[in-house]
C-alpha cells in the first residue's frame, strides 16, 4: 500500500521536528518533507478509516457524541457488534497514526521509515471496516446451508416426475350449482346435468356474502350453504372452487386450508360452508350470479413438458437471437468504426490523429460502462423487453467489437501488402488480396467469441427487465419457484456450453 | 542498358541518410549483387527502383523513362515488369499458394475481378506453370504458412515471374534459408537469368555466394557506392576490398563463407 517512496523532491533535508508537528494533520509532515504521494496516501488512508469509523457507529445508532463511554446493556446486538468492529479499527488506525507524526519527523528530515509495519496496521483496519459494511458473516453461511441444501437440490436436478418441469393431462369431474347474492324475484336458473355424471344439489339458491357492512353496522356472515354432492367417484378429494360473474374462479380457502372433501363409496358427500367475501363488480346493479363447482381432477396420460418448461424454452431462444441480432448489428456497425480507430491507417494526417484519439476515448468509455447500465438506460428508453436487450448489448458490442477489430488491423503484416503493391497491383486489388485475407479470420473469430459473451451477458440483462430467458429466471427467484429456476438454470447450462465449445472449434480453424 | 540510375539520394523522414548520390548503369541479363554491412541502404536502393520508396532525388530511368516520379498508372506498369522477392518472403499466409502466385499478375488484371473469387483459367494455368518452374505444383492449394520457408520462397519466385518481368529485384532473398536452400533459390534465379534474360539485381551478404553467382558486384557503404567490379575481380576480391566494404567485422563474415566456397 504505502511504497517507499523513491527520493525526497528537495535535496536539502526539511527540520524534522516541524515534519514531526506538521504530520498531526497525517501526511503533512512527509508533506513537508517532500514526500508528497506518500503523504497524500496517509492522509486519505487515515482520515477515511476514522470517518468510517464513526459512520458505522452512527450508522448503527449509536450516539458518537459520547464515544467510547458506554453502557454495555444500553446496546442492541447490533449495536454492540458496531462498536466492537469501529473501536478495533479505530485502534489500529492509532498505531498508523501515531507512527504517522514520527515518520514525518524522519521524512522531513530526507529518510522516510519503512511502512512496511504500519501499512499492515492500517490494512487490516480497512478489512475491518470493509467486513463490517458489506456485513460478512460467515457463521450465517454455514449454519444456513443445511436449510438451503433442498432447494438447492431442486436446481440441481429439477427433472424429477412431480417436479414443474413435467405435467400430466388433467381430467375434470364437476358437480356445478348456481347461487346469486343478494336475494331477487327470479331464481337463477340451475344447470341441467346429464344422467351418469357427478352433480351437486345446494339448499340456498340465494343469500349474503360474508364481511359487507349491514345497515346497522354489523360485518355480515354469509350465509352458509349445504352442499349434496351425488355421483362422484367414491374416496378421491374433490374441492370447492367458486366463480362469481365475471370475477375469474376461486378455490376456497378457510383458515388456510383449500376446502376439500371425500365422497362415499357411493360417491356421495355433504359439505357445508359459508360464502367468503369476494369484491362484487362495481357495475353490477343486479345480483351477481355464483357458480359453485364440486371438482374431481385426475391425471391422465403420459408425462409431459410442462408450461414452466415451455416458458424457459421460449426464454433461451430469446436469448439466443437477442445475443444474435446485437452481435449482427454490434459488427455491421463496428467494422467502419474500427477502421477509424487503427492507428496504422489513421496516421496520415494531423486531423485523421485526432479522429483516433477521439473515437478511442468514446470506444473506451462506452466499453467501461457494463452492458447492465446499458440495459437500464436501454430500458428507460424503448421500455422494458428484448428490444431494450438488444440495444444495450448492440452498443456494448460496438465499442468492444470495434477495438478488437482495429488491433487486428493494426497488427496486420505490412510485407504482404507491399509485395503485393510491387506486383503493380492497384489500391482495390491490394486491399482485396492482401488487407482483406488477414483480418477476415481474427474478424470472424472475436465476433463469434463476442456472440458467446453476448448469450451470457442476455441472461443478466434479462433479469433487469431486457427480456429472455433472465426474465422468467428471476421472476421463479421471487416465487421461490426452486424447480423451475432449475430448468431455466439447466437451459442457461446448457445452451452457453455448447456455445462455448462451439466458438472455440470455429475460433481453432480461423487463427 | 535496361535501367540507369543516376544521383539517387533517400533521406528518410527521420532525417536518416540511406542514400547519397548513387549512380549506376543496370545492362540486360546482368546479375547484379548488392553488397553492404546491415544498414548501408541495400534496401532502400532496391525498393527506390520499384518505387515502393520514393527517392529523395535522383533519376531512376527505366525503358526510356524516368520512373523516379512515376504515379499511378504509368507507376503500376513499370512495377508489374520489375518482380521482387523478399528476404522475408512477404506471402499472403493464410491464403493459398495458388492465390499468392495468382496476385503476381494483378498488374494485368482488371482490379475489379479482386472483387470477386474469379480468375481466368488462363492466368489459372500459367500459374501452375510458375509452380512447376519452382518445382512445387503439388503445394498449389496449400496454405502459403503451411509450406517450409525454402517452399515459400520458391512460391515468391512463382509471384514474381507471373509478372513476365524483365527485372527482378532481390532483398537478400537468402538471408533466412540456411545454406543448402540458398543455393537452391540463387539457382533457380541463375536459371531465370541465363535462360530467359531476366535481369537480376540481388542484395546477399556471403562472398562465396557473390562470388559464385554475381556477374557484377556493387558495394554499398553509409549509402554510397564504395566497390564496383565485374565477374573476374569478384573472384579475386581481396581481403581489403571485402574491408572496405563490410568494415572491421569483415573477418568474422568472411572466414567461415571462403571455406565454404572452397
Ligand atoms: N523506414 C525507414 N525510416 C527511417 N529510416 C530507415 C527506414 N528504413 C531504413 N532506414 C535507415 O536507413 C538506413 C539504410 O537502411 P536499409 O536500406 O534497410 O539498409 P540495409 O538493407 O542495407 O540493411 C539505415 O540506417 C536504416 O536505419
Ligand atoms: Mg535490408
Amino acid at each position: 500500500m504505502m511504497e517507499e517512496t523513491a527520493k525526497s523532491r528537495f535535496s536539502v533535508p526539511r527540520i524534522p521536528i516541524v515534519g514531526g508537528v506538521l504530520s498531526i494533520i497525517p501526511g503533512l509532515g512527509q508533506v513537508y518533507g517532500g514526500f508528497i504521494m506518500r503523504g497524500v496516501l496517509l492522509f486519505l488512508f487515515i482520515a477515511s478509516l476514522y470517518a468510517l469509523s464513526l459512520w458505522r457507529m452512527d450508522n448503527a445508532g449509536i450516539d458518537i457524541s459520547t464515544y467510547p463511554s458506554y453502557n454495555a446493556d444500553d446496546l442492541n446486538k447490533k449495536q454492540e457488534q458496531a462498536f466492537i468492529f469501529a473501536t478495533l479499527a479505530i485502534l489500529l488506525t492509532t498505531v498508523g497514526y501515531v507512527w504517522n507524526i514520527y515518520d514525518g519527523y524522519v521524512s522531513a528530515g530526507g529518510k522516510p521509515s519503512p511502512a512496511l509495519v504500519p501499512g499492515l496496521f492500517i490494512t487490516i483496519a480497512t478489512l475491518i471496516i470493509g467486513a463490517h459494511i458489506t456485513e460478512i458473516d460467515i457463521a450465517k453461511a454455514v449454519n444456513e446451508i443445511g436449510d438451503v441444501s433442498p432447494r438447492l437440490k431442486q436446481i440441481l436436478w429439477p427433472w424429477n416426475p412431480d417436479d414443474s418441469a413435467f405435467t400430466r393431462e388433467v381430467e375434470t369431474f364437476d358437480g356445478v350449482a348456481m347461487w346469486e347474492t343478494p336475494c331477487d324475484d327470479t331464481p337463477v336458473k340451475q344447470p341441467t346435468h346429464t344422467e351418469g355424471e357427478s352433480y351437486i344439489e345446494i339448499d340456498s339458491v340465494c343469500g349474503s356474502i360474508s364481511g359487507l357492512r349491514k345497515p346497522d353496522g354489523s360485518r355480515d356472515e354469509g350465509t352458509t350453504i349445504n352442499i349434496k354432492g351425488y355421483d362422484f367417484r367414491p374416496g378421491e378429494e374433490a374441492e370447492l372452487v367458486l366463480k362469481p360473474g365475471s370475477v375469474p374462479e376461486f378455490r376456497v380457502v378457510v383458515e388456510g386450508e383449500r376446502v376439500r372433501v371425500i365422497p362415499d363409496e357411493n360417491g356421495e358427500f355433504e359439505l357445508s360452508f359459508v360464502m367468503p367475501n369476494f369484491t362484487i363488480p362495481a357495475t353490477a346493479t343486479t345480483s351477481t350470479p355464483v357458480e359453485i363447482t364440486v371438482r374431481q381432477k385426475q391425471e391422465v396420460g403420459s408425462l409431459k413438458l410442462s408450461e414452466d418448461f415451455w416458458l424457459s424454452f421460449e426464454g433461451i431462444i430469446e436469448t439466443l437471437f437477442l445475443a444474435l441480432m446485437a452481435t449482427i448489428a454490434g459488427l455491421v456497425l463496428a467494422v467502419p468504426v474500427s477502421f477509424l480507430a487503427a492507428r496504422n491507417l489513421m496516421s496520415t494526417s494531423r486531423i485523421t490523429i485526432a479522429a483516433y484519439y477521439i473515437i478511442r476515448v468514446i470506444l473506451n468509455v462506452v466499453r467501461s460502462i457494463e452492458p447492465i447500465v446499458w440495459a437500464l438506460i436501454a430500458i428507460i428508453w424503448v421500455g422494458a423487453g428484448p428490444f431494450a436487450g438488444v440495444l444495450a448489448l448492440t452498443i456494448h458490442t460496438i465499442a468492444s467489437l470495434a477495438k478488437l477489430y482495429s488491433e487486428a488491423i493494426e497488427s496486420i503484416d505490412p510485407g504482404p501488402i507491399e509485395a503485393i503493391q510491387a506486383t503493380g497491383a492497384d489500391r482495390l486489388q491490394t486491399i482485396m488480396y492482401a488487407v482483406v485475407p488477414q483480418v477476415i479470420p481474427p474478424f470472424v473469430s472475436f465476433t463469434i467469441y463476442r456472440w458467446d459473451i453476448n448469450v451470457r451477458m442476455s441472461t443478466i440483462i434479462g433479469a433487469v427487465g431486457g427480456g429472455g430467458i433472465g426474465l422468467v429466471l428471476i421472476q421463479w427467484i421471487r416465487l421461490a419457484k426452486y424447480d423451475s429456476v432449475g430448468i431455466a438454470v439447466w437451459m442457461i447450462a446448457i445452451v452457453v456450453t455448447i456455445l462455448d465449445y462451439a466458438s472455440a472449434r470455429i475460433r481453432e480453424q480461423y487463427v | 542498358m535496361i535501367l540507369n540510375i543516376k544521383n539517387l539520394t533517400k533521406i528518410y523522414d527521420t532525417g536518416t541518410k540511406a542514400l547519397t548520390d548513387v549512380s549506376f548503369d543496370v545492362t540486360e541479363g546482368e546479375f547484379l549483387v548488392i553488397i553492404g554491412l546491415s544498414g548501408s541502404g541495400k534496401s532502400t536502393l532496391l525498393r527506390c527502383i520499384n518505387r515502393l520508396i520514393d527517392p529523395t532525388s535522383g533519376e531512376i530511368w527505366f525503358n526510356g523513362k524516368d520512373i523516379a516520379k512515376a504515379k499511378g498508372r504509368q507507376l503500376r506498369e513499370t512495377r508489374r515488369q520489375i518482380g521482387m522477392v523478399f528476404q522475408q518472403f512477404n506471402l499472403v499466409k493464410r491464403s493459398s499458394v495458388l492465390t499468392n502466385v495468382i496476385s503476381g499478375r494483378l498488374g494485368y488484371m482488371n482490379p475489379m475481378w479482386s472483387l470477386t473469387n474469379y480468375t481466368p483459367r488462363s492466368i489459372r494455368q500459367d500459374a501452375m506453370r510458375a509452380l512447376e518452374k519452382v518445382g512445387i505444383p503439388d503445394k498449389a492449394y496449400n496454405r502459403a504458412d503451411e509450406l517450409s520457408g525454402g517452399q515459400q520462397q520458391r512460391v515468391g519466385i512463382a509471384r514474381a515471374l507471373m509478372q513476365n518481368p524483365r527485372i527482378i529485384l532481390a532483398d537478400e532473398p537468402v538471408a533466412s534459408l540456411d545454406p543448402v536452400l540458398a543455393h537452391s533459390i540463387l539457382g533457380y534465379l541463375e536459371k531465370l537469368n541465363k535462360e530467359q534474360g531476366v535481369t537480376i539485381i540481388c542484395s546477399l551478404h556471403y562472398l562465396d555466394l557473390v562470388q559464385r553467382y554475381a556477374t557484377r558486384v556493387i558495394g554499398l557503404r553509409d549509402g554510397k557506392i564504395v566497390y564496383e567490379g565485374d565477374n573476374t575481380s569478384i573472384r579475386k576480391m581481396t581481403d581489403t576490398q571485402f574491408k572496405e566494404v563490410y568494415g572491421e567485422e569483415a573477418q568474422r563474415m568472411g572466414s567461415g563463407l571462403l571455406g565454404e566456397s572452397a
